[in-house]
């Protein structure tokens, strides 16, 4: 990989998605958790569009930043927002 | 004690993946094995077998049809799981149990969604029907429609948004995508090649690539319907309060 | 060491570990929903890798595009229907998810394993 805008973009991109997984799998709030998916779902959109998948990207970013999370949100509405100790 | 056996588990494992990971041929070469076996035919004659310019949607509805036949099926047996667990609403009447609209949604946000959700149902129409030549198909569209229908849900409330979409049209095009695939494979026994055939031997050859283009919006079409109608109703079935519906005002 | 060239797969790998992490460790049911989502969208991100190639175009035909330039169409339309169906079994877990909420009022599965063994006994 030479060292080149989209490489540098790519790992850009690609540190992101570790850190928002990270961070959505450690958070105790849950709603803090379901957030951070979103933004997980729609930096991944990104990467399908930087690895000429425009079809994924498309569908990404109206299922994983749209439908999903609604539903988490619905899920987490229904039942509770803290993690029990 | 439990926990730190959980933790070695999977440290190793990623250790494991890693190291096998690295042994891998480096990403993006051309003569890598990926990239040698069928892919080159799919990528030469998708445009004059599958009549589809987009080698992906080629690919899902034509070379792969029967797999995506599958998978239409699993979505659809999720949505009849979901709707078993949680039940579905009486015709007509229903209400929120999560008030998504509780806090009254200001002036600007009611008449931007109101302004520019049919513009997203029409982009989305334009996916489906534009599958095979630019990036989209039914897939893309339903999900597309799906979202749509949820900004809509979230602004204006539930009640009105089963009013949009009544049960009576979700009931008749969930399983829209199952079918209209089915049937267009029996129609390719019928026409005397093989199930899901869509260039059909009994056809004159002048008329086939038509034939297969028209089959192949329509299969679109009836997935992205289908696949739409199954979102919308697994959020509705999801947002609905159990026991309360009231009458439809 | 070939690490930095696949450095796509290492991310997808240590993606993995991390929604392994959640479903085994995090005691929170929707915690494991989440964790589930990310090794998905893991293989999803390690397939799509393998398929991309060096200065690829969509794999969408257009006047005077060479074929030999496009990336993998493979992975990508056997991906597209997996995003699909991943959130349809999402949507299936998380209405479970509910369920167990009303009949147990809880969703730690510590607790719903107890409140299970109070019923037994």
């Amino acid at each position: 990989m030479e060292p080149s805008f989209g490489a540098l973009l790519n790992v850009l991109l690609l540190s992101l998605l570790l850190v928002t997984a990270l961070l959505a799998v450690s958070s105790r709030d849950l709603l803090a958790s379901v957030i951070l998916f979103s933004a997980y779902s729609l930096l991944m959109a990104l990467m399908w569009q930087r690895l000429q998948a425009p079809d994924l990207a498309l569908t990404e970013a109206a299922v994983g930043a749209g439908i999903t999370t609604v539903l988490f949100l619905v899920a987490i509405f229904r039942t509770r927002r803290r993690e029990e100790e | 004690m439990k926990r730190l056996v959980s933790l070695l588990f999977i440290g190793a494992l990623a250790l494991l993946l890693l190291y096998v990971v690295s042994k891998m041929p480096p990403m993006g070469e051309p003569t890598n094995p990926t990239m040698t076996h069928v892919v080159p035919r799919y990528l030469e004659k998708s445009e004059g077998e599958a009549h589809a310019r987009n080698v992906v949607t080629g690919v899902i509805i034509n070379y792969r049809g029967f797999d995506t036949l599958g998978e239409v099926t699993v979505i659809y047996c999720a949505l009849a799981a979901v709707l078993a667990v949680l039940g579905r609403e009486k015709r007509g009447r229903i209400r929120d149990y999560v008030e998504l609209s509780g806090i009254p949604s200001s002036v600007i946000v009611r008449t931007m969604v109101a302004l520019v959700v049919p513009f997203i149902v029409l982009f989305s129409l334009y996916v489906i029907l534009h599958g095979e030549m630019s990036p989209g198909g039914g897939f893309q569209g339903g999900a597309v429609i799906g979202a749509s229908m949820i900004i809509f849900t979230t602004v204006f409330g539930l009640h009105l948004s089963s009013v949009k979409v009544p049960l009576k049209v979700r009931a008749a095009l969930e399983g829209s995508a199952v079918i209209t695939f089915f049937l267009v494979g029996i129609a390719g026994i019928l026409g005397g090649g093989n199930f899901l055939a869509y260039a059909w031997p009994r056809v004159s050859q002048s008329l086939q690539p038509a034939l297969v283009t028209w089959l192949t919006v329509l299969v679109e079409v009836g997935i992205g319907l289908g696949g739409a109608m199954v979102f919308v109703s697994i959020l509705f079935a999801m947002v609905r309060e159990e026991g309360a519906d009231e009458p439809l005002a | 060491m070939n690490l930095w060239h696949n450095f796509h797969y290492a991310v997808a790998m240590v993606l993995f570990c991390v929604g392994l992490y959640a479903v085994i460790m995090r005691r929170n049911i929707i915690k494991k929903i989440i964790g589930i989502n990310i090794m998905e969208t893991s293989v999803f991100l390690f397939l799509i890798s393998i398929g991309y190639r060096k200065g690829g175009v969509a794999p969408v035909h257009v006047e005077g595009l060479d074929p030999s330039r496009m990336v993998n169409p493979l992975p990508q339309s056997l991906i597209l229907t997996g995003i699909v169906v991943a959130v349809s079994i999402t949507a299936l877990a998380l209405s479970l998810a509910i369920l167990l909420y009303r009949q147990f009022g809880t969703l730690d599965v510590n607790r719903l394993f107890r409140e299970e063994e109070e019923e037994a006994g």
